[in-house]
């Protein structure tokens, strides 16, 4: 089991992007790279109920990681911990790690050259620090960080709702 | 979370090795969160939430979060200057403060000994807690004409709860509400007074039933038990109709009524008008759903109304909130834990004796502009901004020769622009204090340059009304600004005002916390004060108001000639009211939804925050934009028939096919001056800022509701 995980209750997300901006804080980021950002959803459900909700998305920290193996330069690494980092020095700029992502998570910096990455704030949390987004910014409280029982803790001490 | 620990303060300093980290308190809106403000080499580099504060808990908005962008961004004004060019032309000379505070204040003494200090209004903008210190300047001048928001938001919440109960019913977060109505507001966006999202949020997560009133799907209407999706502009009728459910089902609380209300007989009558089926034909909600919502939160104990501004930037904004109001009296949920609280502030100075209102003549008070026609407002020491602009270009019934603007930007934040352009063109002397030059400033003789929350002490949350201050600390120093403060207490000694005020302004923060036996420096080693919390006050003293009642009719409202009990009027331009006009404009634009990043007319220069959010944006219905053939991401035009504007179109499938969603502040400061766009995606030059359009008793402007039409923009356009 991995030591810890980034987990987001979406349910609770009211879209106020604080998050975004935590990570643009931690990293500064070029304008319009982003290692995070949050998507709105909306149109009718099954029963044809108007819905409208909000996603962040985020690497996933996949544990087969399809990044790691498309990159020729061996950038993109994972650790023991699971986390998949990808360093920016060793970087091409070729692009093949964005086209390999499921989900969109990986960003290209057009000033540096270079793809960016959530590294799940390594640096920080080799240091006993919680991820910036996850470091109790968010007013809804629902990007979670911790090892999967803590996270379990976490949001059932705050969550009473069905 | 194991070894984790979110907040690590001592770790964070650890690891980057920050040199120290100062407890303040945000003010990117009008304040209220807890921050801490790391640093290194004498700079400012990290902002964070408080975890100590019972505000956020730690918690932020992006606002907050880019407060470092805003106090060290490139383009703010360091130093007074005063403009060499036209107006208008966006041509500045640097000045010294001295140079420019002799300069305004003989301007002041000069034309209050020739015209009357009636002709010197003073003016700021969304509330920035310096309210106190500007009335203080001008009740001691004595001029009634202070020129703010305050007739459409927030001063409507205070006048009318305190002549309904004496003070403002805030939500008792602390305590958890089982039902939560949110009526037009959308507080986990939004700048709210008092709590913060962060607390309706807890209260929600652990299972709050959830009531949401918005013409708009919100993610907070998507995820409600029930969501009134109403007309724009129907808030009355809607809440009349509610009131109707509960007295008719007798889902009221007797023994409240019985004991601790005025004219419940008379309002019986008056909300029998209000027929669920009747309301359900003026709001569009159907009958069924009114009747779940009003027996949800009737019946669900102890319930809170969160309320905002969209409701007071209407033609019914006091009977808006009055409405709102009985429905929180008739079913008992005033001053009672998870209810609506009348809560205690501090014993410090009252921010009504800070401002010195007692010191303004009756002969001068009597000279306030627009007093007569919005009496309600008047009481309050507020007027309509119109009021102001007639008087600068009519001369009647007097000549304002001179405005003192503190953060505020009208050209953007009130309705029609270009009168007010006009009026600040042709007034005779024109200060402003802000941040930036901004499409309001380029009018001004001369801007100072105001200091952000991060170089201020003062004490935070001093106006508000949930109970509690928060010291902010100045943590850094930019260029020559000063707080707005600051700068009135130096102001003050140049017009006389010596005795009054104090050699910087921590002696008038020592004089609001005298009281509490303290000083600001005793203050400042706290992390806040909290007032006294008692419940049901009522039951020993009644309630502040003339009858000591909760008063559903108000004795006060009828003794200045209005209509004691709320009733709804149908918006002065919508598609009932004025169906030919609707032929030519067929939809109905709603205004002013919140973006996460802005603050109203604010932080368009903020990097992260246009990252967040780059251009003005429409919504509108995706069947309404095939018929009129727009598609997503377009530019659009969006007009009244008072002007054209454009935006960009969103699909959204939120909002009624007929109803379309404008966002309101909108200017370019990266187009540099003059002008910075500040007409091309202005929502306010869109709207009627007449009499008519107004609010009869508070003044405000109805600004939320009105009619257009939307066409893709050509390349001529």
């Amino acid at each position: 089991m991995k030591p810890y995980e980034l987990v987001i209750d979406h349910e609770a997300c009211w879209g106020c992007r604080t998050c975004e901006v935590a990570c643009k804080q931690e990293f500064s980021t070029a304008p319009g790279v982003q290692l995070l950002y949050v998507t709105e959803l909306s149109g009718p459900d099954e029963s044809g109920r108007e819905q409208f909700s909000f996603r962040v998305n985020v690497c996933r920290h996949c544990d087969d990681p399809p990044c790691v193996d498309s990159c020729p330069e061996s950038a993109i690494s994972q650790r023991d911990d699971g986390i998949v980092v990808l360093d920016e020095e060793a970087c091409s700029g070729c692009r093949s790690c964005i086209d390999s992502c499921p989900y969109g998570a990986i960003a290209f910096d057009e000033q540096d050259g270079v793809a960016r990455k959530c590294n799940l704030c390594h640096k920080r949390v080799d240091n006993g620090l919680v991820p910036a987004c996850a470091d109790n910014v968010c007013l809804a409280h629902c990007i979670y960080f911790g090892d999967r029982e803590s996270v379990e803790n976490q949001r059932n001490s705050r969550v009473g709702r069905k | 979370m194991g070894r984790f620990k979110v907040s690590n303060i001592e770790r964070e300093m650890e690891v980057y090795g920050y040199d120290s980290v100062v407890k303040s308190h945000c003010r990117m809106c009008h304040g209220g969160c807890g921050v801490l403000v790391y640093t290194k080499n004498g700079k400012a580099v990290k902002i964070a939430g408080d975890p100590d504060c019972p505000i956020n808990h730690g918690t932020l908005c992006s606002k907050g979060l880019a407060s470092l962008q805003l106090a060290y961004h490139p383009d703010r004004l360091k130093y007074p200057v005063r403009r060499v060019g036209a107006k208008g032309s966006n041509r500045w000379e640097r000045i010294s403060w001295d140079e420019a505070l002799d300069t305004i204040g003989g301007k002041i003494n000069a034309y209050k000994a020739e015209f009357g200090a009636e002709s010197i209004a003073m003016g700021y903008g969304t509330g920035r807690e310096n309210e106190s210190v500007i009335y203080r300047f001008a009740n001691l001048l004595g001029t009634p004409n202070v020129l703010t928001a305050g007739h459409f938001c927030y001063g409507p919440r205070l006048a009318t709860s305190i002549i309904t109960c004496g003070s403002n019913p805030i939500v008792d977060y602390e305590n958890h509400p089982k039902c939560i109505m949110v009526w037009g507001n959308n507080v986990v966006i939004s700048n709210p007074d008092e709590y913060k999202g962060e607390s309706f949020s807890v209260s929600l997560d652990r299972g709050a039933k959830l009531i949401v009133v918005d013409p708009r799907m919100t993610r907070m209407a998507s995820r409600a038990d029930v969501w009134l999706q109403l007309r724009p502009g129907t808030d009355t009728a809607l809440a009349l109709g509610m009131a109707n459910v509960i007295v008719e089902e007798g889902l009221y609380d007797k023994e409240f009524i019985a004991n601790h209300v005025h004219g419940w007989e008379p309002f019986v009558a008056r909300v029998k008008q209000y027929s669920t089926d009747r309301v359900a034909e003026i709001t569009g909600v159907p009958a069924g759903k009114i009747r779940e919502a009003a027996r949800l939160y009737a019946t669900t104990k102890p319930a809170g109304i969160q309320w905002g501004v969209a409701i007071e930037q209407q033609i019914n904004c006091a009977d808006n909130d009055r409405a709102l109001m009985t429905l929180m009296g008739i079913t008992g949920n005033i001053d009672v834990p998870g209810g609506q609280v009348l809560f205690k502030t501090p014993n410090i100075r009252k921010v009504s004796s800070f401002g010195a209102h007692k010191r303004l003549s009756p002969e001068q008070a009597a000279k306030r502009l627009g007093g007569e026609r919005f009496r309600l407002a008047d009481k309050f020491s507020i007027l309509n901004p119109k009021c102001v602009w007639d008087a600068i270009n009519t001369e009647k019934p007097y000549p304002v020769k001179m405005i003192f603007m503190i953060s505020s930007n009208p050209v953007l934040s009130r309705a029609n622009g270009e009168e007010v352009r006009r009026a600040l063109s042709k007034l005779d002397f024109f200060t402003v204090c802000d941040f930036f030059i901004t499409p309001t400033a380029e009018y001004a003789d001369i801007v100072l340059p105001s200091a952000t929350w991060l170089e201020m002490d003062y004490i935070g949350d001093y106006w508000k009304r949930h109970g509690y201050i928060l010291p902010r600390r100045k943590v850094i120093q930019v260029g020559e600004c000063l707080p707005d403060h600051e700068i009135l207490n130096a102001l003050a000694k140049k017009v006389g005002q010596e005795e009054d005020w104090w050699d910087t302004f921590e002696g008038g923060l020592d004089y609001i916390l005298e009281p509490m036996g303290i000083t600001f420096q005793d203050f400042k080693k706290m992390d806040y004060i909290r007032g006294e919390v008692a419940y049901r006050k009522y039951l020993d003293k009644g309630f502040s108001t003339p009858t000591g009642k909760f008063e559903l009719y108000s004795t006060l409202l009828e003794k200045w000639g209005y209509d004691p009990l709320p009733q709804f009027k149908e918006p002065p331009e919508s598609p009932v009211s004025t169906p030919e006009r609707a032929g030519r404009y067929p939809y109905t634009l709603i205004t002013g939804r919140r973006i996460p990043g802005f603050f109203h007319t604010e932080n368009r220069q903020l990097p992260w925050m246009r990252e967040l959010h780059r251009d003005p944006v429409v919504e509108i219905h995706p069947e309404t934009a095939a018929k009129e053939g727009i598609s997503e991401g377009q530019w659009v035009v969006v007009e009244s028939p008072r002007g054209k504007i454009r935006q960009r179109a969103k699909l959204f499938s939120g909002l009624a096919p007929d109803v379309v969603s404008a966002e309101h502040g909108w200017w370019f400061p990266e187009e540099q001056g003059p002008g910075y766009g500040w007409n091309k995606s202005n929502v306010n030059v869109l709207i009627d800022n007449s009499f008519e359009n107004c609010d009869p008793a508070m003044g405000a402007t109805h600004i939320r509701s009105l009619l257009c039409k939307i066409y893709p923009e050509t390349e001529n356009e």
